[in-house]
């Protein structure tokens, strides 16, 4: 059995180590902590819109998709695989049944009060561990009992004709150490299975000024809608001299039934708590909104810029040129928004229409302005016309984790800290002393046991052995 | 900086405590050993008093931050609680050999720290992600567990070499000869690997309260948390062995190593893996 039990630690490493030669699981958390650049526009979130879409987001660059047949092995999502878990059950019953195995030696170990006359532990002690005293046997032996009594939990003293024995022992309770750390691994175990099936992790994007009460789950696992809503009042971002950043802040409001509940402003590192729910700043992004606006440029120099509309006009007065856009086009023939402008001059009309993408046109169409010259924006000289989205909004990412199994990781977590304390700083350690007569004086050995603290044990003699030759009042 | 000059000098240093110990490992006089604890605690003053001053001096330029911050802070700090750790058990076990061993990791850890051309120097500020109270918590405690490993390593070593010694008694060198009794050095991989142990399980756990306020989630598989938890069964396993099933000497020594480099892969390795916890 015990054999088992180191090889299910070998399995569920092997299962790790498995995990880390294939990184392209779809579990995939990724924060914008390490990332420097910003987000450009229609940049969808890293992480929000991800768990939409698993098979987009699961592989990362560089590394080929996984074929189907691996994808039935569970090898991509192994902490929430079938059988990742089945190790899980396998680890905690291994070590409920190698506790119970070996528990009642230990609480034997503890119970078990060792006889005070151990003659075989006197044969090899080293000479400086014995002395003779003048003091009579009787008042020493007393003498002796006090102190250990002290010093000692549990003390046993027994009396025979001409030689006495004293037995003192402490941290009998350190065979139990080993049972909490096994207990704390267990409940830690049951913490991870509770959030696992009761908690959920999810994210949500939401542009300044708007609202959210749904978010995505993690993994594709659908939606989850609250019975509240978070809005988005402000994104900001703040920048060290060198470009790094230095600040991320989201200020949320929180709405029940339409009503202001709770301000609060989101930070990395602070998250915030809300309907038993935990709302951290994951990342951000930008959206173009607002009104596009038409932008006039002369020998690369901005000279005007107005709102789209249609039917708005504005005077070149250098041309003596009168511009009205006849038309504003959200989406012309697939190649974005695009303004009709008609502009009379001294020298005619000219009419031209302006796309906001015309780079990106002109790049996929070679010579498409020469041919149709009613597409370039350069048409009427010495003026460019550009359309630009003039605002752009930020958005926040924030990720929503709701985990009841929290508090028991916590608490498992301190017990472990507890059990190490016991396993590894207190041992139990057992002092015998024999005083026997010897002719008018007395004669006193002292052996000691420890079942891991050779060390302390031996410190703990030397203690004894001073306390004896000084008739000190204190010892070890 | 002056730090980072200081830093560098330690390096040299080390270097100069590691050749003296080992000249007292070749020719058997105590002198040089005195001489390489003398080298190794002038590095340590050096280094600490560069610590500090990187310290204050992150302050003046206005991002003031402890040192643990990126791979290079991280690199000089390892080295730190390396020396420091390992003048400790010196002064314990009135014992040099060990010296022999471990030095050369901390100067190695420097050097790298200093010469490799990938490595910043310079003070960095913090990213949001770092601004946090347990950034020194789980930093100092996960590498004062690393240092306890790395001489846990050293000793494994050290058996390893002692066990040569049988093989051809009679003109057993010097060398092997001054390397402590297994006995000993056996106990000493076990006090090691426990402080490790211990300190490495505070370190997990600082971490993931840490990460339950940065990250929304106390554990996220990334591949520095997975490998710690590796490194962590890996010396569970090792402190199981020796209680359940009395493992010494040998078998603890290749122990000790191979949890060596899983702390390695932890420490460096998962850099290579894309996670949250890569140094930038």
């Amino acid at each position: 059995m015990r054999k088992n039990y180191e090889l299910f630690f070998i399995l569920i490493k092997i299962a790790v180590q498995w995990y880390s030669h294939f990184p392209l699981q779809s579990e995939e958390v990724s924060h914008f902590v390490e990332k420097k650049s910003c987000p450009v526009l229609f940049r969808v979130g890293e992480t929000g819109h991800c768990s939409f879409d698993p098979d987009f987001c699961g592989v990362h660059p560089g590394h080929p998709y996984p074929p189907a047949g691996l994808r039935g092995l569970q090898l991509f999502n192994v902490y929430h695989s079938a059988w990742f878990m089945i190790l899980m059950a396998l680890l905690a019953a291994n070590l409920v049944v190698c506790s119970l195995d070996r528990f009642p030696m230990a609480w034997k170990r503890f119970r078990q009060v060792s006889e005070p006359d151990r003659e075989d532990l006197f044969e090899k002690i080293p000479s400086d561990q014995v002395i003779i005293k003048e003091t009579p046997l009787r008042s020493e032996t007393d003498r002796l009992e006090l102190l250990l009594k002290k010093k000692a939990g549990r003390v046993a003293r027994r009396d025979e004709a001409g030689r006495s024995y004293l037995y003192g022992e402490k941290g009998a309770y350190s065979y139990f150490g080993v049972y909490i750390i096994h207990l704390s691994v267990l409940i830690i175990m049951a913490g991870v299975m509770i959030g696992f099936l009761f908690g959920f992790e999810g994210y949500v994007d939401i542009p300044e000024g708007e609202s959210a009460a749904a978010v995505a789950l993690k993994g594709g696992r659908g939606v989850k809608n609250l019975d509240f809503a978070v809005r988005c009042d402000r994104f900001f971002i703040d920048f060290y001299e060198n470009g790094t950043p230095k600040t991320y802040r989201s200020d949320l409001t929180f709405l029940k039934a339409g009503r202001a509940v709770q301000s609060s402003a989101v930070l990395v590192n602070h998250p915030v708590a809300f309907g038993g729910m935990r709302f951290y700043q994951a990342n951000y992004g930008m959206i173009p909104t607002g009104d596009p606006v038409m932008v006039v440029t002369q020998d690369d120099k901005k000279i005007k810029d107005v709102k789209v509309a249609i039917g708005m006009a504005f005077d070149l007065p250098e041309k003596k040129a009168k511009v009205q856009m006849v038309r504003v086009e959200e989406d012309l023939m697939g190649m974005g928004p695009a303004v009709k402008l008609s502009i009379q001059s001294p020298a005619g009309e000219v009419q031209l229409w302006v796309f906001q993408a015309i780079e990106q046109i002109g790049q996929a169409n070679p010579g498409l302005l020469e041919q149709v010259p009613i597409f370039n924006p350069g048409l009427f000289k010495p003026y460019v016309f550009s359309l630009v989205q003039a605002n752009n909004r930020y958005y926040t990412g924030l990720q929503v984790a709701q985990d009841p199994g929290v508090p028991l990781v916590a608490v498992g977590a301190a017990l472990m800290m507890i059990g190490f304390m016991v396993v590894f700083f207190c041992s139990h350690r057992q002092i015998w002393i024999r005083l026997d007569v010897k002719g008018d004086k007395t004669r006193i050995s002292i052996a000691g046991k420890s079942n891991r603290d050779a060390v302390g044990l031996e410190r703990a003699i030397r203690k004894w052995l001073d306390a004896v030759k000084l008739n000190k009042e204190s010892a070890a | 900086m002056i730090n980072t000059i200081i830093l560098s000098w330690t390096t040299f240093i080390y270097f100069a405590a590691f050749v003296f110990y080992l000249v007292r490992m070749v020719s058997g006089k105590e002198f040089w050993g005195r001489l390489g604890t003398v080298t190794a605690l002038i590095g340590l003053f050096a280094h600490t008093a560069a610590l500090i001053l990187r310290w204050i001096t992150s302050y003046q330029i206005g991002i003031g931050h402890a040192p643990l911050s990126n791979l290079y802070e991280s690199l000089i700090f390892f080295a730190w609680s390396i020396v420091a750790l390992y003048l400790v058990i010196e002064w314990r076990t009135k014992n040099r050999s060990l010296g022999t061993f471990v030095v050369p990791v901390a100067f190695l850890s420097m050097a790298f720290a200093s010469l490799s051309p990938n490595i910043s120097s310079r003070i960095q500020p913090l990213i949001p992600a770092l601004q946090s109270n347990w950034l020194t918590t789980h930093v100092i405690t996960c590498f004062l567990g690393y240092a306890a490993f790395t001489v846990a390593f050293a000793l494994g070593l050290m058996v390893l070499l002692k066990g040569m010694e049988h093989e051809n008694h009679a003109r057993s060198q010097r060398f092997i000869r001054l390397i402590p009794e297994p006995g000993i050095l056996d106990e000493l991989i076990y006090q090691s690997a426990v402080l490790g142990f211990v300190f490495l399980t505070i370190g997990i756990m600082t971490g993931s309260i840490w990460a339950h306020y940065a990250w929304g989630s106390y554990w996220s598989w990334d591949p520095k948390e997975t490998w710690s938890l590796i490194t962590w069964l890996v010396y569970a396993i090792m402190l199981h062995a020796r209680y359940i099933r009395g493992w010494r000497g040998k078998r603890m020594a290749v122990m000790a190593i191979v949890g060596f480099i899983c702390v390695l892969i932890t420490y460096l390795g998962v850099n290579y893996l894309p996670g949250l916890h890569s140094y930038q």
